[in-house]
């Protein structure tokens, strides 16, 4: 399914490429305060691939622009770490931090469509990333933007540096974007939902790409969805978001094969498997909505739809270690993990 | 774009032509022409011989066609005034007209661009609360007066620039201010009000992403879309200030076509008074299709067949 | 599950809430509007009751008293606040009669105007094809023309004069309510209560004057305000070029004209009337920016 052994052997011999202990981003609204993402913990080894997984409005992109430090000015970042590869991206000044961007962390967004400047060509576009972290010659720059894009899997790509944006398609202007983010061979892309917009067949598409250019380029991806589709299919490790936490981290194969949190049970119930779900039978969903992340949560956020709720839920779960590197926030996370066998009718309950 | 170009032309003509017979029409009905002309002391004889010079026994038609024939080859006929060919008027006239009017454009340009960036950058600060209310008092001030008030200040208290007169680089500069003032307001809040948007926009936030630096984002990439629509409506204005050049250059001495304009209005010398109007407005018609030729320069999106 | 008033009681908890108590509370919350509106009553009720506030005579002429300064000069004196012209006349009455000049052709000419911009526009935008063609032809054929020029020649032509300034002023500045009027219309063309009334029946005249004209009255309000500011502008233009209001008028710009080889050595001639001329425009502008928030809360971007 994935490349196990080489997140396996960098997590063995260097220490995390990005460390994240309790980010939490807040927003002053007019209601009072959006505390959008509540403390998280995860990490990214170097060449992984880190799904971040979560409904809309779970904090996970506020979580990636944090890490990259777009967010409005009004927006408070505190954690206790937040490192980038040695970097303490809480207290390092804007300008080093701006050196940072598109050079080691790059990042790409989920609306191909508005994401390029209509008024300069692509090559423009694709050279000023560049020219603007290293000293490079005109010349050496367009040859390795016509090279990415080559790479990326766009075809007349000499005479596509000259067009402009509005002049390719969803799919292709996403590519350019791909490429774009690679220009300057970053340590660490994160991609916010960059398949959602996009067709299906696409999708497939750029997935692959992705996955390609990863191992090419050793480069961490943290890729954000909401599709656990996505993740089945690229993701080295998992961490799942729910109201601006993390309540479960595990490699992708723990994850599908034992959930330890009945959040990730429930969304991975929802999913019709061909075989098991029987033609005319209703589609389960986790009953209940997110809770309001303006003001304070207390306890556990999912308990509301719980049905393994109890009085220990209104403290907030530890982060408890079910297997190796496998973590979850819940307190029957151990139960889950491995649960009694299933009948039948417990399917669908 | 050349179909839209050569359509654009055609309702320009076809508009300057209505202008031309407006015009013409209307000093048809200003009463006996031969008499103003003659003035108060002619006699019925001169007046006659005044009326065949000019060709105004002629039916009113054959009037007409007889001038926009020598207008199209540019020959609008000899002043009632000045014993010379209206054209040669004009064209002496021209020059300080569209210095005045380029420079008062720069001059609006070089503030309202300037300070409408500023304003969205700080948006609520006491900049933008400021460049607000010079935007609101800008269109307040009736520009004669404020030509008025300028040549007090600068020209007589302060002595930095001659009260009147285009002999010198000099006396433009009071002109051009008074000229320039009344189009920054519109110009400032349209960069503002586009900046504002703009910096909203996706592509901002991928270029920030990629770690550009603030003045390549704002400049490069935020001013460069947001300005699109200011150059467009500069064009347009630059228009305005030459059809409203009439009430500076008279306030300031200046020897332009507005100026010429009043004086020929004043004597009743309505070939000057004719022409100038028609050239002004092809003026204007060039100027805005010049707007949207330039918007479709600066906006690729718009290059699209 | 939320507790929930029933709604009598949740109407008796709150204060009355008509239609015009809201429009007070909006206006007052708006402080363009609420300045705007102040310095404009106040002139209006000024100009008003002219006769009864104006010291002397703006006619009389006194050559005993000539160029008597202000107030705020040593040599003024309370009998003339404002001082007088070259005349002798008193400043102050010349300012106040000239209030009526100004108001009076500015709502003159933006009731004129209005009425041919928006008619033009209505039908423009309400048939389109060719009669919007027309209205189109004719309003880039009004924007080309040099507007200050034209009105110059034109009251050349007819005798300067209020009435002369007036009826021109009048047939010109229509242009901005036939564009506003023709988008505004087109907006509600396809609009379903139009096409309820024209599936009743309802003859052309009534649809257009019950359903299209009220609602589009808010934005037609909003460039009426900025023509009379543009029509008092202009006509102080006029006057002080010599083809507006004619001598002895106190037209505001007729009185910047006359102070002009004056204003050397005593500028107050030309920097009184200006300024009331600024205040006036000014405020006009506040109230329909005002209106303009109004119409259309929450603004985009300002």
């Amino acid at each position: 399914m994935s490349n196990l052994s080489t997140a396996e052997h960098s997590a063995a011999t260097s220490s995390p490429l990005l460390t994240v202990k309790q980010l939490r981003v807040d927003l002053p609204v007019a209601k009072g305060t959006l505390h959008a993402v509540r403390g998280i913990d995860f990490h990214v080894e170097r060449g992984e691939m880190l799904c971040l997984v979560g409904e809309s409005g779970c904090g996970k992109s506020m979580t990636s622009l944090a890490l990259m430090g777009l967010l409005p000015r009004k927006a408070q970042v505190n954690a206790d770490c937040l490192n980038f590869d040695g970097v303490d991206l809480l207290t390092v000044p804007e300008r080093e931090r701006s050196n940072l961007r598109g050079a080691r962390m790059a990042m790409i967004f989920q609306e191909p469509m508005t994401a390029l400047n209509p008024a300069y060509t692509l090559g423009n576009q694709l050279c000023e990333a560049l020219r603007r972290h290293q000293r490079v010659s005109r010349q050496a720059a367009h040859d390795r933007a016509l090279y990415l894009l080559k790479r990326v899997g766009i075809s007349a790509a000499e005479e596509r540096m000259r067009q402009y944006p509005h002049q390719l398609s969803g799919g292709l202007r996403q590519r350019v974007m791909i490429a774009m983010a690679l220009m300057c061979e970053p340590d660490l892309i994160i991609a916010d939902e960059p398949t959602t917009a996009l067709d299906v067949t696409i999708q497939a598409q750029i997935l692959h790409l992705l996955r390609d250019l990863q191992q090419e380029f050793g480069t961490a991806i943290i890729f954000i969805t909401h599709d656990l589709g996505v993740v089945a299919r690229i993701a080295d490790r998992v961490a799942v978001m729910y109201a601006g936490e993390v309540i479960e981290t595990a490699s992708a194969q723990a994850l599908f094969k034992a959930p330890s949190h009945p959040y990730t049970q429930g969304l991975l119930r929802c999913i019709p498997t061909p075989g098991k779900t029987l033609p005319g039978s209703r589609l389960q969903a986790i009953p209940g909505v997110v809770p309001s992340l303006v003001g304070k949560i207390e306890g556990c956020a999912f308990c509301n739809r719980c049905d393994q709720a109890d009085e220990r839920c209104r403290t907030t779960p530890p982060l408890q270690a079910v297997a190796g590197e496998h973590f979850s926030r819940c307190h029957f996370a151990h139960q889950l993990a491995s649960p009694a066998p299933l009948n039948d009718q417990e399917v669908t309950s | 774009m050349w179909a839209f170009v050569f359509k654009r032309t055609l309702i320009a003509l076809s508009v300057a032509l209505t202008i031309s017979v407006l015009c013409f029409s209307l000093l048809q009905l200003s009463g006996d022409l031969a008499l103003s002309i003659g003035g108060p002391e002619a006699t019925a004889e001169q007046v006659e011989q005044i009326r065949v010079d000019y060709g105004l026994d002629r039916p009113v038609i054959q009037q007409f066609t007889t001038w926009l024939w020598g207008a199209v080859q540019l020959d609008f006929g000899r002043s009632y005034y000045y014993q010379s060919e209206v054209m040669d008027l004009v064209v002496e006239r021209l020059p300080v007209t569209m210095t005045l009017g380029i420079l008062a454009l720069a001059i609006a340009l070089g503030v309202s661009i300037p300070l409408g960036v500023v304003a969205a950058l700080k948006r609520g600060s006491w900049i933008d609360r400021m460049a607000m209310a010079i935007a609101v008092t800008g269109q307040a001030m009736p520009n004669f007066w404020f030509g008025l008030t300028l040549i007090i200040v600068f020209a007589v208290k302060l002595q930095w620039f001659p009260a009147a007169g285009s002999d010198s680089w000099q006396g433009f500069v009071l002109p051009a201010i008074a000229l320039g003032y009344y189009a920054t307001p519109a110009m400032m809040r349209l960069t503002r009000s586009g900046m504002l948007e703009v910096l909203e926009a996706d592509y901002i936030r991928t270029a920030r992403a990629k770690g550009l630096r603030t003045g390549s984002v704002i400049f490069k990439h935020a001013l460069r879309n947001a300005v699109i629509p200011v150059v467009a409506l500069a064009a347009v204005e630059l228009g305005f200030m030459l059809g409203g050049s009439v009430v500076i250059e008279t306030v300031f001495s200046l020897r332009g076509l507005g100026q010429l304009a009043w004086n020929a209005i004043s004597r009743n010398d309505y070939p000057v008074v004719q022409a100038i109007v028609l050239i002004i407005a092809l003026f204007y018609i060039v100027l805005t299709l010049l707007a949207d030729i330039l918007n479709a320069v600066l906006d690729p999106r718009l290059r699209a067949r | 599950m939320a507790q929930t008033l029933s709604p009598p009681a949740a109407a008796a908890q709150r204060p009355a809430d008509t239609w015009s108590s809201r429009l007070v509370r909006s206006t007052l919350n708006n402080r363009n509007l609420t300045i705007g509106l102040l310095i404009i009553t106040s002139l209006g009720i000024i100009a008003l009751l002219a006769p009864w506030l104006a010291p002397h005579d703006p006619y009389l002429q006194d050559t005993a008293n000539r160029m008597v300064p202000p107030i705020w000069h040593e040599t003024g004196s309370w009998t003339h606040p404002l001082g007088t012209d070259r005349l002798g006349r008193d400043y102050l009455s010349r300012l106040i009669y000239g209030s009526r000049i100004s108001l009076f052709i500015g709502l003159v000419v933006a009731l004129i105007s209005g009425l041919i911009g928006t008619t033009l526009g209505v039908l423009a935008g309400y048939f389109g094809g060719r009669v919007d063609a027309v209205v189109s032809y004719l309003l880039t054929t009004r924007l080309a023309m040099p507007v200050v020029l034209v009105a110059l020649a034109m009251a050349s032509l007819m005798g300067g004069s209020m009435l002369s300034v007036t009826l021109l002023l009048g047939l010109l500045l229509w242009d901005r309510f036939a564009v506003v009027a023709r988008s505004a219309t087109q907006q509600l063309r396809d609009a379903e209560y139009v096409q309820a009334a024209q599936a009743l029946g309802c003859p052309l005249p009534y649809i257009l004057l019950r359903e299209v004209l009220p609602n589009i009255a808010g934005a037609l309000i909003v460039v009426a305000t900025l023509e009379v500011a543009n029509a008092i502008l202009l006509e102080a233009t006029l006057s002080f070029l010599g083809m507006g209001v004619q001598p002895p008028s106190p037209s505001w710009g007729l009185m910047i004209a006359e102070g002009k080889t004056y204003m050397f050595f005593q500028p107050w001639v030309i920097t009184i009337p200006g300024g009331a001329l600024f205040m006036l425009v000014l405020a006009i502008n506040l109230l329909g920016d005002g209106l303009r928030d109004l119409s259309a809360p929450g603004g985009r971007n300002e």
